[in-house]
């Protein structure tokens, strides 16, 4: 089996299981970095959402045979040490989560946007912000964002 | 003590200022003594713990959903122990109830399931009362230390302050003496604080497990590993009366992974029951990928030839034609209706329907159970603590006794994890491999094999007289539930003449509890019937309202739990809405504001929800205005979040929820053919506001707010539009 080079939270990694064992499971069952969830498998509800090479991915969609020189980021790797990233911070500000469930996969979209866009539109906050939350935290994820893009994140930077 | 646990003693010490003993105005650290005494690790009462470095946890008794019970119920334990919540960890008490007839499990002081938005209500009094022992017992401990009377000490941020020396101490010092078996206090004799001292309860309080979650780092039983955990994945029959007839396992048996490929019966055997667990074929692997490739990889003959009529449109169909020739029960009755009706100035004759919803919770089904001769455990998210402990029961060999029952934090609930059936499932396979078993539920499993909430067509005919009065009401229902809600509820009881009657058209479909369950719908067709007499008469929907409801002081309603309904609540809600909104200020066109109000269970809440129209059946929820009335608010914060949460839910579900059946067969599988609403589509605004009756004690708020905000919803679209909503989704590819 051949072996699978790539990056994750900074760290070099290699893997030599199953190509075609979606990283999701990889993340969750072989490394024990549970932060990303299952929500579906299809990748419509986002609560497995990472980065990959920097841009939200859906975790549950992406082979591990995709992952040759890439570079991937979970929650667990979203913080610098005690140092919470600025989103993390404004969702417990915001008080977002209720299960809090989707959470990670909403908190790495939210990332990826204000990483690409730091003083995200309307339509560029929609977009991105595509994962399901069923207990209806949008509301509070919207405002969340809104305190660190823009004026906000320069303010807190 | 070793080395080792006194570098985390004194570490502890440099973090908790509680640690420091300030003694003629110069701290200093405990000395020695104190100090081994301060890491004895120990329970004091049912609620407090204390690990070996002297940290605090506090242990809450009713599983949480999101509904934030665990926040909820550390924030009342905190006032009455006086401890700050940055001190401790906060997490989910075991099993700590009795064992009744038949040896089942049942709650016990503490009510350990999640439901019925009773969570707060039915803890409140208990966790005041152990939070309160828990204090007693460590001012005993430390009056007896100190050889000082207890009115000589005073609790605060974890420690007790001794006035005559001026020391203080931790509680960890006292934990020995104060967890002993044999203390000389009995729970019920100390009573907890007056309301008046309270300093937490009251005040908004974030989520206190928010840093967890934002890092990833909360745990649900799905991120749960035990040693020698296999993973298991089911293939089910999908046809809800349906049966295995046989299964080819060899290609699946060949696949890396595999341990063993495990049948699962029908329960119960006979078809014609309601199914409680499908017949499936379940594969069990090293890992969870493993098991879902082979699980697909099964060659499966199901027999669904008898569910076939288990279909949504001819289900549709007999329950709309059941409104005109079907035999009703009669669940009220007051007054003559058909004579009032004949006599009403204006009158109503309206179809109302709603299909099946699923509850989609945001994580999938899932448990963990382990099964040795003479003792199980269960990890799972689940409503129930006893429910989880008695599912794992009713499959094996072991008495509820010998169920030792680890629940977790769920990703939602809505009133599906209150089902039995994933938990005995893992308990099954778990047995029959002989190793701890982790089953997890695909999303397809999720919607396919869930408890939904049942299809309703209603017929509401109701009259008015020439001032806009009620006069008539006469509501029936057709569902495949025993619909008993929607016939009994207001304004049955606030008019003279009134009819509710009920039929139920059988079905295999499974059904359950839905958040708000009947609450859900009958609050819209109730509110929308209200709007559309409002509209009849001429007159402003919230003076109709407000007309209504002033009718009655009290009320009891007919229906569970029997809760006392004072109208003068609804009427105050209406009014907070109505001037929140802006209600009656003209709009511009495409625009419209639709007002509803409705109680479920003990609370109650109303909506002003603006919308503007986005094409013929499209919307975009501008703005909405909520009140709740739910008694005391031990959370505001909360209270507010669940309110949103609420109406978010309310408003996807009436926009897009249909879970359909087709020849016997669920076809809605996934996200992708049952749309939720994403953050595009939220309201812009919810502006929520606590409605403060004087109430001494919680009333429940987790469902409370969804009823009522789909009439507010239609009735928008109404007045926007034209287009009265009688069916339901807004969106459905009906119509």
């Amino acid at each position: 089996m051949s072996t699978i080079q790539y990056r994750l939270n900074g760290q070099p990694r290699s893997y030599t299981g199953d190509p075609n064992q979606p990283l999701l499971w990889h993340l969750r069952d072989d490394l024990g970095l549970i932060g990303s969830k299952f929500g579906c498998g299809i990748g419509a509800c986002g609560a497995c959402t990472v980065h990959l090479n920097g841009e939200a991915a859906r975790s549950c969609l992406l082979p591990m045979a995709a992952l040759a020189g890439a570079e991937v980021r979970t929650i667990e790797g979203l913080a610098s040490g005690d140092q919470l990233h600025p989103v993390q911070q404004a969702w417990i500000d915001h008080d977002v989560a209720q299960c809090g469930y989707c959470q990670a996969g909403q908190i790495m979209a939210a990332a990826a946007l204000l990483e690409k866009h730091p003083d995200p539109s309307e339509q560029q906050v929609n977009a991105a912000m595509s994962g399901i939350c069923r207990c209806g935290t949008y509301i509070r994820i919207r405002k969340a964002i809104a305190s660190v893009a823009g004026d906000g994140a320069r303010g807190e930077a | 003590m070793n080395s080792g646990g006194r570098r985390a003693f004194l570490r502890q010490s440099l973090n908790l200022a509680g640690l420091l003993v300030a003694v003629g105005g110069t701290p200093r650290l405990l000395r020695a003594a104190e100090a081994e005494s301060a890491l004895v690790a120990g329970q004091i009462g049912s609620v407090l713990r204390f690990d070996a470095e002297g940290l605090a946890t506090l242990l809450v008794p009713t599983p949480d959903m999101g509904q934030g019970m665990i926040t909820t119920a550390a924030q009342i334990l905190a006032d009455e122990l006086d401890l700050d919540l940055n001190q401790v960890t906060v997490q989910l008490m075991d099993f700590v109830g009795e064992f009744g007839e038949d040896d089942r499990a049942t709650s016990g002081n503490f009510e350990q399931g999640a439901g019925g938005s009773l969570s707060v209500m039915t803890t409140w009094v208990a966790l005041r009362r152990a939070g309160a022992y828990a204090r007693a017992r460590i001012v005993d401990a430390a009056a007896a230390h100190w050889q000082t009377p207890r009115s000589q000490l005073h609790t605060e941020g974890g420690q007790v302050h001794n006035r005559r020396t001026g020391q203080s101490l931790p509680y960890a010092a006292f934990v020995a003496a104060a967890s002993a078996e044999h203390g000389t206090l009995h729970p019920y004799h100390v009573e907890p604080k007056p309301l008046s001292e309270l300093k937490r309860v009251g005040r908004p309080q974030g989520n206190v497990h928010a840093r967890k979650i934002a890092t990833g780092q909360a745990l649900y039983s799905t991120d749960l590993k035990v040693p020698g955990m296999l993973h298991a994945v089911i293939r089910r029959c999908p046809h809800l009366k349906g049966e295995l007839v046989g299964f080819d396992a060899s290609k699946a048996e060949a696949m890396p992974g595999v341990v063993q490929v495990v049948e699962i019966k029908r329960a119960p055997e006979d078809l014609s029951a309601p199914r409680l667990r499908a017949a499936g074929v379940a594969v069990v692997a090293r890992s969870h990928w493993q098991a879902l490739q082979a699980a697909r990889a099964l060659e499966i003959t199901w027999d669904g030839s008898l569910a076939v009529a288990d279909d949504s449109d001819q289900l549709r169909e007999r329950c709309l034609q059941s409104l005109s020739d079907g035999d009703f029960e009669e669940l009220h009755r007051q007054g003559e209706v058909e004579a009032a009706l004949e006599s009403s100035a204006h009158s109503i004759d309206s179809i109302y329907f709603h299909p099946h919803w699923a509850h989609a919770c945001m994580e999938p089904n899932n448990a963990i159970v382990e099964v040795a001769s003479d003792r199980a455990t269960v990890w799972a998210g689940h409503q129930s603590i006893p429910g989880a402990i008695n599912a794992v029961s009713s499959v094996t060999d072991l008495k509820p006794q010998q169920v030792d029952a680890r629940v977790q934090r769920m990703g939602c609930g809505f009133g599906r994890k209150y089902g039995p059936d994933f938990v005995s499932e893992a308990a099954l396979l778990a047995s029959a491999v002989g190793a701890p078993v982790k089953l997890q539920w695909t999303r397809e499993d999720d919607f396919e094999h869930d408890y939904y909430n049942p299809m309703g067509a209603y017929r509401v005919r109701a009259g008015i007289d020439r001032e806009g009065n009620l006069r008539a009401w006469h509501l029936r229902v057709a569902s495949d539930a025993r619909y008993s809600v929607a016939p009994q509820e207001l304004p049955i009881g606030l008019v003279d003449a009134s009819l509710g009657e009920t039929l139920q058209i059988p079905t295999q479909i499974s059904r359950g509890a839905w958040r708000g369950p009947q609450h859900n719908t009958a609050g819209w067709v109730i509110q929308s019937a209200l709007d559309e007499l409002a509209e009849r008469a001429g007159i402003d929907r919230l003076e109709f309202l407000i007309r209504l409801y002033s009718g009655k002081a009290v009320l009891r309603s007919p229906n569970w739990p029997n809760a006392d309904i004072r109208p003068e609540r609804h009427v105050a809600l209406l009014r907070k809405v109505a001037a929140e909104s802006g209600w009656g200020k003209p709009l511009g066109t495409g625009r419209g504001r639709g007002i509803a109000v409705h109680q479920t269970f003990h609370s109650c809440a109303a909506h002003v929800v603006e919308v503007q129209m986005r094409g013929e059946r499209d919307f975009e929820v501008l703005r909405v205005t909520s009140a709740i009335d739910c008694g005391l608010a031990v959370n505001p914060l909360g209270v507010k979040a669940q309110v949103e949460g609420g109406v978010i839910d309310g408003i996807c579900a009436a926009k897009y929820g249909e879970m359909r059946f087709a020849n016997g067969v669920p076809v809605s599988s996934n996200f992708d053919r049952y749309r939720k609403l994403r953050l595009a589509e939220a309201p812009r605004e919810i502006d929520v506001h606590i409605l403060d009756s004087g109430d001494m004690e919680p009333r429940g708020t987790g469902e409370t707010a969804l009823p009522p905000v789909i009439p507010a919803l239609t009735n928008a679209i109404y007045a926007a539009s034209g287009h009265r909503v009688r069916r339901l989704p807004i969106m459905g590819a009906h119509s």
